[in-house]
């Protein structure tokens, strides 16, 4: 009896399948991947982000030029000259270590005199390559030409100005966490108010000092300087100006105020770091 | 899948979203702007098959938080869910008119973006004021600009967008 053979042809199911993986279980994988880079520390995770700065740096540095010439073309006549801004950042600055020479001679009259200002810091310009300023994430990611003694929590100037402190650091690029940001903390001093008090960021390019007294008189346009710090800061510095001030509405006894950058963070193409007590 | 293409483009548009370029066309004081990558997931959840919208949902996740988040792994997770989900939503929905879509990038974007920020918060991230109010108006942004860039993006991975076909 002859056989007859018959082919049956049976439809692919390659689409269906990607190698032996199936669907749950290629979602299953790409899940768990996205569990571990959630968990992995930030500071691990972060190289992933420091990796596509430095291979993106060229064409994400075009894209920040033209956002910022655009904005500036469309910015209204009779904004503060930068040029100006950073003259008059610098002379709050010396008004500032005046005031804390006068303060010093009179509180520790015969002592020698211990302020240095800055004298023993040495500065790193960098290039800000990326910048994250109205989210409420304020960050900048920037570029060391010398890398050497970048540390987490050094304070970064912009324009003669205080505008944050390294949060991480990835040679040669550092993360520039801006005082604005919801997670900074810095303590500072409001004109000429002699009591610290911390500012935390708000977001949105402000930060808010908050239990302040309200025996204590505080006006818009009040200078607000960062304290020093040992080892990250020997010297009070500008950081910004009071915006706002107002009772708190939770606690009326209570300023709540509201602090702007004395320098537009967003146009700074360079920033610099500074490091207290240089190796070399 | 054009593999390939879809990488080149991926990156391409991952650059853009981080440089700021976007920044011109921002509206309002939160500088809301429209989210690309999500944009293209959804394209991609929508014209691609399961498998590939599976893979591709990841990938852009990935992309956006490299370019976008704060917190590894929050956008990975909330893009790769919400894509997969709308992929598998499509098989029985089908989503071709320009209303759905736009319909479709509005709610993945709220759903993921709200996602994200409370895996951020699990993370240990500050919480963000006004984030909200910035999800709603990037989903609502999204989705008005979302659709018009369906069409190039169909012609750059060689993708036809008529085709009726549910994978």
């Amino acid at each position: 009896m002859a056989r007859m053979r018959i082919r049956v042809r049976v439809p692919k199911r390659s689409k269906m399948r990607l190698g032996s993986l199936s669907r749950p279980m290629l979602f299953t994988w790409f899940m768990l991947a996205g569990f571990i880079l959630l968990f992995v520390p930030q500071n691990l995770t972060n190289n992933f982000q420091f990796a596509f700065t430095r291979v993106f740096r060229w064409p994400l540095t075009i894209g920040r030029n033209i956002s910022l010439y655009a904005r500036t073309r469309r910015s209204a006549p009779g904004t503060t000259n930068r040029k100006e801004s950073q003259y008059q950042n610098y002379i709050a600055n010396l008004e500032e270590q005046l005031r804390q020479k006068h303060r010093e001679v009179e509180e520790l009259s015969k002592l020698r005199d211990r302020f240095h200002a800055l004298e023993n810091a040495g500065f790193v310009v960098a290039d800000v390559i990326r910048s994250s300023i109205e989210r409420a994430h304020c960050e900048l990611t920037i570029y060391c030409r010398k890398e050497h003694g970048l540390a987490k929590g050094q304070f970064v100037l912009g324009d003669n100005s205080i505008i944050g402190t390294i949060s991480d650091v990835s040679a040669p690029n550092a993360k520039v966490r801006l005082f604005t940001d919801p997670a900074s903390k810095i303590p500072v001093r409001i004109g000429k108010l002699n009591i610290d008090k911390v500012m935390q960021g708000s977001g949105n390019d402000s930060a808010k000092i908050q239990l302040l007294s309200t025996k204590h008189k505080v006006n818009v346009g009040d200078k607000v300087v960062a304290r020093k710090k040992p080892g990250f800061l020997d010297a009070s510095m500008i950081i910004g100006t009071v915006a706002r001030c107002r009772r708190d509405d939770a606690n009326p006894l209570l300023w709540d105020i509201t602090v702007k950058p004395v320098c537009d963070i967003e146009r700074l193409n360079s920033v610099t770091v500074i490091i207290m007590n240089p190796q070399d | 899948m054009r593999w390939f293409r879809f990488a080149v483009f991926i990156s391409l548009v991952t650059v853009l979203q981080a440089s700021l370029l976007l920044d011109i066309i921002a509206v309002t004081r939160l500088g809301i702007k429209p989210n690309l990558l999500l944009i293209l997931l959804v394209f991609f959840a929508i014209y691609c098959n399961t498998t590939d919208a599976i893979i591709t949902s990841f990938i852009i996740g990935f992309a956006a938080d490299i370019s976008i988040g704060s917190a590894m792994g929050s956008q990975t997770i909330s893009f790769g869910l919400f894509g997969t989900a709308l992929a598998y939503l499509h098989r029985v929905i089908a989503i071709k008119n320009y209303p759905y879509q736009s319909l479709a990038i509005f709610i993945t974007a709220l759903l993921a973006g709200t996602l994200a920020h409370f895996l951020a918060l699990l993370k240990g991230q500050p919480p963000i004021p006004n984030i909200y109010t910035a999800i709603l108006g990037t989903a609502l942004y999204s989705a008005i600009v979302g659709p018009f860039l369906f069409l190039p993006t169909a012609w750059w991975m060689r993708i036809r967008t008529h085709r009726f076909s549910r994978h």
